[in-house]
């Protein structure tokens, strides 16, 4: 037993080591980011249901707003307004996330308060300010169209309910994977898939610390963490802060989670303007710097800030509704 | 009395007959597989659970670089806890449901604890990383005051690295003290500020973190888990017993009613032959009673006496004779030494007032020198003789005298002692237990001893607790109690019942030692075993001569070897050979130096199979500095460096279809070419474009677009050889390369066997998709001799291909070259023709069937070119979409047709003027209120002008193409779709879009009068289109036969050569009309 309580003093002096590393490896194990796979792995029959029901406004009260509406495949799965329109031209109150990649988020919606992409689902369905409809009304609408009754049945072998509904627009979703992004490429050992240029960014984003949130397969939508975590964020905002600002804090009713959000994937931030929970900044430029000030409280040269846009670039993986 | 007895057996008998029937069937069904999976669900829970402690003491320590392990183990336990959540023992068996919900709370707790971790963590690495950076800006700054701030950093990174050197206060303290010293004298203030900031955080940070870990360790899953899983065992255990047990109750009440009947039978036998022998028993009895026994007369004379009388006075054996008498007896026992117990002295009764009864009797004790009790009873029967008998109770008193050593040393006990009746009342406690407890002796009695309760059991851990003690066995275990002033500890206890000599349960006895700061240490102990023993990567351990103590269990399974293989041993029995002297020199200078190594080192399995490693070894020196053990962790990289060789395979294929992509198309183009300059034979290349697959993908989804490219992958591959290459070469498009070619029909062959394989239905999830293809072919080296051309060639191939007519091949001609320029001179004219005011517009009439009055226009571009003369606008309004001039060609289109409608309204003629609009118009920016405005502008109403769109229009149909046509409509602009039919048709979109008019695609038209097939068509999509309150537009009629059936089928307009082609605005006569 002796033994092993050495042992623990060792980790942490191996931790310490590793913390201080900044040097690139070429063994991708040891990357904090990991690359995209390259098969979905889903029922190809389920996920084309769902890509049908992902476009379908029925799922909407007034037959207007469909998933597609806010979260539209060509333009990095979110759209370029600060808080999307819903029905009857309502706005939102946060800023639509990517739907590409979410499959690899540990929860989902900023304040994570939906663990599972099936409960997601229900979310912008009910929701007044969104598509302000119930599965009730969904599941009248589509059961007219016979051949939505007749893919359900061959499907699920039941009639249409709001479980099989989630569970083919979740089939859907998790096909949105955007794999073979120069920089997986390179994690994958092919040396020549970035540039000199870009490997300086990818350290200059370890150097100053983004990594330590931005990290895993979705570079970030692996934890939460506070806005502002060194320097106070609302305070310096020209604006009252509101409810939705509170984050993860409305939904664990703590007062320690207040200003926590899932940080979010940063793998199509180079396509998804604006930036941050409250879409409130224009430019991939000024929102690292944004970061830098609050997150990481130190200042950070232009040039460094264009070096890790280069890098962030690189992140853009393929899939074949994106058209970048 | 019997009789009775024995019916109540025999009912009884059968009532349990009965119930044990009934039981049998019920217990029977034990489900074997649902146990297993619920088994199989906790473990893996637990297993899971296991992973999270370990990754999470990874991150506390910064081992872990990525938290995407958290990702899997959350989904997997939230998946695993739904499962068993669904089980129906949840909802029969209230208990499981309890404890199952209390350890998965506790698997929540850690959850909560470890969010809070990560941010946490990821906070204090950036710390810990950028501090040493800005405290050097700083100290290049200012050396003198950060010769002190950094004394002050090491000293912070001292305590994170050996937490017992300063404590936080002491440091933080200083950091303050710094601040004070400095504030004024510093130059760079915000600098100064910032490094004693960021001291400050990461501090304070760190503190936190190593208090939510202990807040971590503290949650005890781990108990709550034992409680569960012992539970659900011994639950299953006991259903699966049930049958097995009533079977045996059933078999034992038939024995015990049998045995019941032969022993009564055998009692009244027993019973008769006892009243024979009664007499003669009575004269043997005094003989053989174990007392001593002896009868004295009325006048003190000794008339009777037995043989234990002698054997316990046998000083009397000599002197009793006839005339012996009680007082004689008396003094020759007080003369041996008897003492008599004084109270009880022999003092005569009263008589009472019936004197028939035997009354004077007189108890005492005698006690004799050689340590013999008796005791004595003297009575006097109702004839005046007295009776003596003597009871030697020596050994009872002996028993008291130990009974009250034994409860001195209960009294003295370190542990504390409870003693409770049978109901769990306190009849005893001894002065340890008033010590730990703090409750006195008089509370204690008469009270329950869940006084001390705590909470930390529930009603069924007690209940357990007091069914194992009733049945009589010994419960152990541990209570986390309260003390009286409310302070919560630790005990361990050992509950025991106390039997008397039936064998019946009296009492219960408690023993119980206070183990709070015991178990606290167990549990880290435990903690940190488990890292050890679940760890992926190989720990040996070895002492200060480098001989191995002990290994982990995943050094067995890299290496091979098991601890008792190589205990004793040094760990060069790994030794491959690979590595020379001085790499190994090199490894113990750095570890006697730095205290640690670490480097790829090659090693030998038990199996002699050689593999590669990455080893971190550290030296542990003792306080006095001298080396103690050397730890060694490796990881084996096999896998690893097999992947690595894999990825550089798959760098060449395509993802979706695994062809070729590429750039290994290249390659493999290179070799062709090279190879057949030797043999002087010809390479093809093949290039091929798929017929409608952008229809395909736009209209059913790319899921199954990707799957149709898979099945088109697999058809290709079969049509060439084995040493032919077929290559993605993105998107819908694919190149084969053949080798050895002799001819110009071998190429052709196989282009035609592609077609024909491609031309057959594809059936994806039971549709059948049509789809075809197109394929250009260079040959090497007639046509080119470097590879860039030849793609460049074959594509233009193809494109010819396409050109006339799909399904097709095309061999590259150096034609097709000038075509190609040509239309890249075309393009370059077509820029320069806006500029130029090349374009007009001619007009078609559209009239009302009905009437046969002309109502509308559509208006149609055309192209005079200069050299080329007119040009069709399907020649060009591709080409200028491509290219987004249709932006500015579009909006002149607008503007000219708007105002030649302005001409003709103003001279009278009250029509509408159909324009086209292209979806590339849209997304060129072109807004709705721009059009109203050139609508206006041209002061005609907006109800004039109708826009006409296509189908694949709508299909792009974003949120932004229905505001547009919303905005549009509302605006008063009429909307019509236009050659309705040749896409993937669906009504869908027709009641979703605000459309007002449907015109039919003229190939519907065209056959009208031949193909009934045609007309029912057409009928349908008339009535289907008024349905929806559309009016409808026959496209391409050309015979008077054809706009007769088209009126009985009630077709609102038409438009054709039949009654005018496309002229220009001048020559259009108003007053056309066809007679029907």
């Amino acid at each position: 037993m002796i033994v092993v309580h050495r042992f623990r003093h060792l980790l942490l002096l191996l931790c310490i080591l590793f913390a201080g590393s900044e040097a690139l490896s070429r063994d991708g194990d040891i990357e904090p980011i990991k690359p995209i796979i390259r098969e979905h792995g889903e029922n190809l029959e389920k996920a084309s249901l769902g890509e049908k029901l992902f476009h379908d406004p029925g799922l909407s009260t007034d037959n207007t707003i469909s998933c597609s509406s806010c979260h539209q495949l060509d333009m990095g799965g979110a759209d370029i307004v600060q808080f999307s329109f819903g029905v009857r031209d309502q706005i939102g109150v946060v800023n639509t996330p990517t739907v590409y990649n979410s499959r690899f988020n540990h929860a989902q919606f900023w304040d994570g308060r939906a663990a599972t992409l099936e409960e997601q689902a229900a979310g912008p369905v009910h929701n007044p300010i969104e598509m302000a409809s119930n599965w009730n009304e969904v599941i009248n609408k589509l059961s007219q169209d016979p051949s939505y009754v007749k893919q359900f049945k061959q499907l699920y072998n039941s009639a249409i309910n709001a479980a099989n509904i989630t569970d083919a627009i979740v089939a859907f979703e998790r096909t949105l994977i955007t794999p073979d992004s120069p920089f997986d490429r390179w994690l994958n050992g092919e040396k020549d898939a970035l540039t000199e240029e870009e490997i300086e960014g990818y350290r200059t984003f370890k150097s100053y610390g983004c990594i330590a949130c931005h990290q895993g397969v979705n570079v970030g939508g692996n934890m939460y963490q506070q806005m502002g975590a060194l320097s106070n964020y609302f305070a310096d905002l020209n604006r009252p802060i509101t409810p939705s600002d509170f984050g993860r804090f409305n939904v664990t009713g703590k007062e320690r989670d207040k200003y926590f959000f899932k940080v979010p994937s940063l793998r199509l931030v180079t396509l998804t303007p604006p930036y941050f929970h409250d879409g409130s900044v224009k430019t991939l430029n000024d929102a690292i710097k944004i970061m830098a000030k609050y997150q990481l409280r130190r200042s950070i040269e232009d040039e460094d800030v264009e070096r890790i846009i280069i890098f962030l670039k690189t992140l853009v993986g393929k899939h074949s509704r994106m058209n970048p | 009395m019997t009789k009775w007895h024995s019916s109540l057996i025999q009912y009884a008998l059968i009532l349990t007959t009965i119930t044990v029937v009934f039981l049998f069937f019920q217990t029977r069904a034990v489900n074997i597989e649902q146990h297993n999976k619920r088994v199989d669900i906790l473990l893996q829970l637990k297993q899971a659970e296991g992973k999270v402690d370990r990754d999470l003491l990874q991150v506390t320590s910064f081992l872990l670089v990525q938290y995407d392990p958290f990702v899997d183990l959350y989904h997997r336990i939230n998946a695993l806890a739904k499962e068993i959540n669904l089980d129906n023992l949840t909802t029969e068996n209230q208990l499981f449901s309890e404890k199952l919900d209390q350890y998965l709370g506790t698997i929540n707790e850690k959850f909560e604890l470890l969010e809070q971790l990560k941010s946490k963590a990821a906070l204090i690495r950036n710390g810990l990383h950028y501090l040493p950076v800005i405290a050097n800006q700083f100290h290049q700054q200012e050396p003198d005051i950060g010769d002190e701030v950094i004394l002050l950093l090491n000293q912070q990174y001292r305590h994170h690295l050996l937490p017992s050197f300063l404590d936080v206060s002491t440091i933080s303290k200083k950091i303050i003290e710094v601040q004070n010293k400095y504030q004024d004298k510093v130059k760079s203030v915000d600098l100064f500020e910032n490094v004693l900031f960021h001291m400050e955080a990461n501090l304070k940070l760190m503190s936190e973190m190593v208090n939510l870990r202990e807040s971590y360790v503290n949650i005890p899953s781990y108990q709550r888990f034992d409680d569960l899983y012992n539970y659900y065992t011994d639950y299953h255990t006991e259903q699966s017993r049930n049958s097995e047990r009533y079977s045996t109750l059933l078999l034992a009440m038939t024995v015990l009613l049998f045995a019941i009947l032969g022993y009564t039978i055998q009692k009244l036998n027993m019973a008769h032959d006892l009243s024979r022998k009664s007499h003669k028993q009575l004269v043997d009895a005094v003989n053989t009673i174990s007392e001593a026994f002896a009868l004295f007369a009325e006048d003190g004379r000794l008339i009777l006496y037995n043989q234990k009388y002698l054997e316990f006075y046998p000083w009397l054996k000599d002197q009793i004779d006839q005339n012996t008498t009680l007082e004689d007896i008396t003094f020759a026992n007080i003369s041996e030494g008897m003492l008599i117990d004084n109270e009880k002295t022999g003092e005569l009764a009263d008589y009472p007032d019936n004197e028939n009864k035997p009354l004077t009797r007189s108890n005492y004790i005698e006690q004799f020198p050689d340590g013999r009790w008796f005791m004595a009873n003297d009575s006097v029967t109702s004839s005046g003789e007295m009776v003596c008998v003597r009871i030697d109770i020596t050994e009872r008193t002996r028993t008291e005298i130990e009974l009250r050593k034994l409860y001195r040393a209960l009294e003295q006990s370190p542990a504390s002692v409870v003693i409770t009746d049978i109901k769990g009342n306190i009849e005893y406690v001894n002065p340890k237990f008033v010590e730990t407890t703090g409750y006195s002796e008089e509370e204690a009695i008469g009270n329950n001893p869940r006084m001390l309760k705590s909470g930390d059991k529930d009603e069924t851990a007690y209940g357990e607790l007091w069914k194992t003690i009733t049945e009589g066995r010994v419960w152990r275990g541990q209570f986390k109690n309260r003390k009286k002033d409310g302070a919560v500890y630790w005990e361990s206890a050992s509950i025991s019942p106390v039997r008397d000599g039936d064998g019946d349960i009296t009492h219960f006895i408690a023993v119980k030692e206070d183990v709070t700061a015991h178990k606290y240490i167990e549990d880290q102990l435990r903690l940190n075993a488990t890292v050890f023993d679940t760890a992926s990567e190989g720990i040996i351990i070895t002492d200060a001569n480098n001989h191995i103590k002990t290994v982990n269990p995943a050094f067995t399974q890299i290496t091979g070897y098991s601890l008792d293989d190589v205990f004793g041993l040094r760990p060069s029995i790994l030794n491959s050979g690979l590595h020379d002297e001085e790499f190994y020199q090199d490894m113990w200078k750095s570890l006697h130096d730095k205290g640690y190594w670490s480097g790829e080192v090659w090693n030998r399995r038990k199996d002699n199979t050689i593999y590669p490693e990455w080893l971190s070894i550290s030296v542990i020196r003792d306080e006095d500095g001298d080396i103690q053990e050397h730890v060694a962790i490796f990881s084996d990289i096999t896998r690893r460096k097999q992947d690595e060789e894999q990825i550089r395979q798959q760098a060449n294929y395509d993802a979706l279809t695994g062809l070729p992509n590429r750039s290994l198309l290249v390659d493999r183009l290179t070799q062709a070419i090279t190879l057949s300059r030797r043999d002087n034979s010809r390479v093809a290349l093949l290039f091929i474009d798929l017929d409608r697959f952008k229809v395909v993908n736009d209209t059913l989804g790319h899921v199954l677009g990707d799957e149709l490219l898979k099945l088109v992958s697999q058809r290709l591959s079969d049509c060439v050889r084995e040493s032919d290459t077929v290559a993605r070469f993105g998107g819908d498009e694919f190149v084969v390369v053949l080798t050895e070619v002799k001819n110009s029909t071998d190429p052709s062959d196989v282009a035609q066997k592609v077609i024909s394989t491609i031309d057959k239905p594809f059936k994806i999830h039971n549709r059948e998709i049509f789809i075809g293809a197109s394929i250009g072919i260079t040959i090497y080296p007639d046509d080119s001799k470097d590879i860039n051309t030849m793609l460049r060639n074959a594509d233009m191939a193809m494109y010819s291909a396409k050109s006339i007519g799909r399904n097709s091949y095309q061999f590259y001609t150096h034609v097709m070259n000038e075509q190609a320029q040509q239309r890249m001179e075309l393009e370059r004219d077509l820029r320069k023709a806006i500029e130029r005011n090349e374009f007009y517009l001619c007009y078609q009439p559209i009239i009302e069937i009905e009437s046969g009055d002309i109502v509308s226009v559509e208006a149609l571009i055309r192209w005079d070119h200069p050299q080329k003369g007119i040009i069709k606008s399907d020649l060009f309004i591709p080409m200028a979409e491509e290219s987004g001039l249709i932006g500015t060609l579009g909006r002149w289109i607008l503007q000219d047709a708007c105002r030649q409608a302005s001409v003709w309204q103003q001279s009278g003629n009250n029509i509408n003027v159909n324009i086209n609009i292209s979806s590339r118009q849209l997304a060129l920016g072109l807004q709705s209120d721009e059009v109203v405005n050139i609508i206006n502008q041209a002061g005609i109403e907006v109800s004039s002008v109708v826009l006409e769109i296509t189908e694949g229009f709508l299909l792009d149909g974003t949120r932004s193409t229905m505001h547009w046509l919303n905005d549009l409509k509302k605006n008063g602009v009429n909307l019509a779709i236009d050659d309705f039919g040749t896409g993937y048709s669906s009504l869908g979109y027709l009641k979703r879009y605000p459309m007002d008019t449907l015109k039919i695609d003229r190939s519907f038209i065209h056959d009208i009068t031949e193909d009934p097939g045609d007309a029912s068509l057409v009928k349908a999509i008339i009535s289907m289109a008024h349905s929806l309150g559309l009016d409808v537009v026959a496209e391409g009629v050309e015979t008077t036969e054809q706009l007769t059936l088209l009126k009985t089928l009630k077709c609102d307009k038409a438009q054709g050569y039949l009654i005018s082609k496309p002229v220009l605005a001048k020559d259009l006569d108003f007053q056309t009309a066809v007679n029907l």
